[in-house]
């Protein structure tokens, strides 16, 4: 920056705000983990120093670990995320490409009937859904959830993608197409490997709210087996909610992986906001 | 025949094949169920039948005196949560984003990244981090209050029925303020440099040249964000229930559609789940919400110019 | 007193030095033109001028007065921009008011310098409408526009053509240069294309490599350049460039500009074959393979009809041809 346009003040101004606010973003976080690994006494005597050698303890640790089905809920919430994310991913990849490439007759209408879901909640059909799986006896599988997040997740997918299809140079496919490939061919070997830097993208965006999400684990899958971390947590720390040490060292647990899942992906989440995925 | 052949195109199988599977999912778990829903609220349960009963079921919802009741304290409460995150989430997110976009601010990928950091968050955990950090068992909040002197402001605020919600909403926009911020972060990053350097030239310098030149070409993004606030807040659920619980108190002071629906679904303590009032619920959010869409879509979108730079 | 003065000017991005001591003086009403190839830091000097971005060291002085610390909008200056960086949600008359109105001018002045503006530049038809509604040309128009509703003490132009078509180019090259005129302002502008630089300035800059390689009136660049570089920028096609040893010449590089090579089929200096022949019609351009001199381009006037594998004689014009020493530097 120019020494003409600015001012040291302004810089200094700027920084402060940031500053305090990025501590304001940080500080719950940073106050639950320090404190789950102090001492049931430390942590009401002096809650905002972090762990000395005498307040140092485990016990919550210990006590998250014994009692909770911690590990199985973890499992759960991947094989539904995961599984999610590959169908979220190949069908609107699939769709996208559908509508980005082929001029057919209801093209625009269903580009349109698929951006519904975009602004529409799914949770607004719980009533339904419930009835559905109930019906097909798919509640309290993980079957059950990996559905409904698909079908969550596809319209964004496939708006995102779409628009990024469109970028794809035609000549590429025509070459391919000269060459005597075939429409899935051109798809999966020609047009799938470019469009992985969107995908990246759209894979971030579908996966924070389907590992955050309560709703439909709470209804459609609540039992032992099928629980998900988030529907654990909650239910743990609603019924530990008195041992302080269990409920701060299980939350610090929950925070853990989806801070280092954040960490590695923030970069490409950023890049995905910013480079106008979303507008 | 060689000719005919050549006239009709054959079915591109190809572009079914491609569009079949999202679509058929997409419409069987999304768009059925939606309209199944939309369906049942016109439905009663008599004797284990179901029984068409028009609107009946709307009636009791916004004409039975307990039913009513409730419903209005939701709804309100619910508008309060959204104007709540207008007010104060979209203006700190267009500050910082202000703030992050000046060209060559140091640390501001850190800045940025930590920001955000409480977006990425579980509702569950933030619901609870909260709930401990202003317990009042817990010292945190009012030792941190005293460090700046203001401790005599201190109180429960979640357990008070004139501050729950307002905290709740407040927690909220902590937790979502990185989304505005990113979006108008994103908007501001695609002004060319150039126009900036125009209105230095001119003497549109600070405070002048966001709100004269950088506010008016981000509207569309504000609009934007306006939009998926609204629908977010209507549809919020997991952040009430993670910190009070689905009777959502004290004594459903934080109570919102999301809640409501819940309870009024499956029932809570005394109360018997009924599905078709649950429906009716969820039909009313769903109009609700298509009528904020319509609304941003045909009236204000069209209105806001986009500019290609 | 100098509308511009300049004195050891330096910039460095990093460890990056883009400038590398500028001085200069620009008259009063004076046109000049900073020309050069792309990274020889012709724009950074600009901005630096604008008050866009720092020197690393040196002086700038707008009318006398010391401006390193004073902000763009206080220098007395206006700037077009490659871009026209027009604001796109103003229309054309708010575009240019914003700044008057900004420093809080009355809004009968700011008015009827508007009107002066429009007039001069044939844009009143376009002052309700906004940037989005005009074409490329139109906006260039209201971003100079813009400028000379500010009447500064100094003009400056960086590349403003181009992003224009050629014919396009043309007319709004006509058009700067009559403002020029008209305006009887000082203005300086920047450009890589050397027929802009000859057509419009009374005094061109080459800048290379963040240094200047010489001042001086276009001819002047043209007939005395003081070295290779600016002899091999200037002029188009480029100067031929042979080396002196295979002429028996003291000098280390001779240079015979296309035009002053006299051809001809029967005899000559230099005995060599036609490689290829370009037709424009207005005059043709010949590249020749010399025995003596290596390959040569010739530039005849008219037509001139020549086969490849032809053989033709060349003879450089001895009272202009350049000869040029071991750093470069034009021997006289």
């Amino acid at each position: 920056m120019s020494q003409a346009r600015s001012s040291p003040a302004r810089t200094a101004a700027a920084h402060a705000i940031l500053i305090v606010y990025t501590l304001i973003a940080l500080f719950p976080v940073l106050i639950v983990v320090m404190n789950s690994f102090k001492s049931r006494k430390a942590i009401f005597r002096s809650p905002l120093s972090p762990p000395s050698a005498e307040t140092f303890d485990l016990v919550g640790y210990q006590t998250v670990l014994a009692q909770g089905n911690f590990p199985l809920y973890f499992q759960n919430s991947v094989v539904v995320t995961v599984v999610a994310l590959a169908i979220v991913l190949v069908f609107g990849a699939m769709a996208a490409f559908a509508l980005a490439e082929y001029r057919f007759r209801g093209n625009a209408l269903m580009g349109l009937y698929l951006a519904l879901g975009i602004m529409i909640p799914i949770r607004l059909g719980t009533v339904a859904i419930l009835e559905m799986m109930v019906a097909s006896g798919l509640v309290n599988t993980l079957t059950a959830l990996v559905l409904v997040y698909s079908a969550q997740g596809l319209p964004l997918a496939i708006f995102i993608l779409t628009e990024f299809t469109r970028q794809i140079s035609d000549d590429l496919k025509n070459a391919g197409r000269i060459d005597g490939l075939s429409e899935y061919r051109i798809f999966f070997r020609l047009v799938l490997p470019l469009l992985r830097p969107p995908m990246a993208t759209v894979a971030v965006f579908t996966m924070i709210p389907i590992w955050n999400d309560l709703w439909f684990p709470l209804i459609l899958a609540p039992a032992e087996a099928t629980k998900t971390v988030t529907l654990g947590a909650q239910l743990f720390l609603g019924q530990f909610v008195t041992n302080w040490n269990a409920v701060l060292a299980a939350l610090s647990l929950a925070i853990l992986p989806v801070m280092i899942l954040y960490l590695i992906f923030s970069r490409q989440l950023i890049r995905g906001i910013t480079s106008g995925a979303v507008k | 025949m060689a000719a005919e052949r050549a006239d009709r195109r054959p079915i591109r199988w190809h572009i079914a094949v491609f569009l079949a599977p999202a679509v058929l999912i997409y419409t069987a778990v999304m768009i059925i169920p939606l309209f199944g829903t939309l369906q049942l609220s016109l439905f009663s349960t008599v004797d284990n039948q179901q029984v068409f009963v028009g609107l009946k079921n709307f009636a009791t919802l916004l004409g039975d005196e307990r039913w009513a009741a409730s419903f209005w304290n939701a709804l309100w409460n619910n508008t309060w949560f959204f104007i709540i995150h207008m007010v104060v989430q979209n203006p700190i997110g267009v500050l910082l984003a202000a703030l992050l976009s000046h060209p060559r601010l140091r640390f501001s990928a850190f800045y940025r990244t930590a920001i955000f950091v409480p977006t990425i968050l579980s509702f569950v955990i933030v619901g609870f981090t909260w709930k401990l950090i202003l317990s009042p068992l817990w010292g945190v909040a009012p030792e941190l209050l005293d460090m700046i002197g203001l401790k005599h402001l201190f109180t429960p605020w979640l357990g008070k029925e004139d501050y729950a919600l307002t905290t709740l909403g407040l927690i909220s926009v902590w937790q979502f303020v990185g989304i505005p911020m990113m979006l108008i972060y994103a908007a501001l990053l695609s002004i060319p440099e150039e126009i900036l350097e125009a209105a230095e030239c001119d003497g549109i310098t600070g405070f002048a040249q966001f709100w004269k030149i950088q506010l008016p070409l981000i509207l569309p993004a504000i609009g934007i964000i306006s939009i998926l606030t609204f629908v977010g807040n209507f549809n919020a659920f997991d952040l009430i229930y993670s910190a009070q619980g689905a009777l959502a108190g004290p004594n459903y002071a934080t109570d919102i559609l999301g809640t409501f629906l819940y309870r009024t679904f499956f029932g809570f303590q005394l109360q018997i789940g009924d599905p078709n009032m649950g429906a009716t619920i969820a039909s009313i959010m769903f109009f609700i919400i298509l009528a904020g869409v319509c609304l941003y879509l045909f009236a204000i979108q069209s209105r806001l110019r986009r500019y290609q730079f | 007193m100098d509308a511009l003065k300049l004195e050891k000017i330096r910039k460095s991005f990093g460890q990056v030095e883009v400038l590398k001591g500028i001085d200069l003086q620009v008259a009063d009403g004076e046109f000049v033109v900073f020309v050069g190839p792309s990274g020889c830091g012709k724009s950074t000097l600009l901005r630096i001028i604008a008050g866009l971005e720092d020197a690393t060291a040196g002086e700038v002085a707008i009318a006398g007065a010391r401006v390193n610390a004073v902000p763009p909008a206080k220098r007395g200056i206006a700037m077009v921009f490659q871009t026209y960086a027009l604001y796109p949600h103003l229309s054309v008359r708010d575009n240019m008011g914003l700044g008057l109105k900004q420093s809080g001018a009355p809004a009968a002045e700011i008015a009827r310098r508007i009107e002066i503006a429009s007039t001069m530049l044939s844009l009143e038809p376009y002052l309700a409408r906004r940037p989005a509604e005009l074409s490329g040309g139109q906006r260039q128009r209201v971003a100079i526009g813009r400028a000379v509703v500010r009447e500064p003490k100094l003009f400056l132009f960086d590349e403003p053509l181009s992003n224009l078509d050629a014919a396009l180019r043309v007319n709004t090259r006509l058009e700067i240069a009559q403002l020029h005129k008209r305006l009887s302002a000082t203005m300086i502008y920047v450009t890589h294309d050397q027929v802009e630089a000859m057509t419009l300035a009374d005094r061109i800059v080459v800048l290379n490599a963040g240094r200047v390689e010489q001042i001086g009136a276009p001819m002047e660049l043209y007939n005395n350049p003081a070295n290779e570089f600016v002899a091999g920028f200037i002029g188009s096609p480029k100067m031929n460039f042979i080396d002196g040893a295979r002429l028996g010449e003291t000098a280390r590089t001779v240079g015979v500009r296309p035009e002053h090579l006299a051809v001809d089929r029967d005899k000559g200096d230099w005995k060599g074959t036609v490689m290829h022949a370009e037709h424009l019609g207005a005059d043709t351009n010949l590249y020749i393979d010399t025995e003596k001199a290596g390959l040569l381009t010739a530039r005849i006037f008219g037509e001139f009809r020549a086969e490849p594998g032809e053989t033709i004689f060349a003879t450089p014009d001895p009272a202009r041809t350049c000869r040029f020493d071991a750093e470069g530097r034009t021997l006289r």
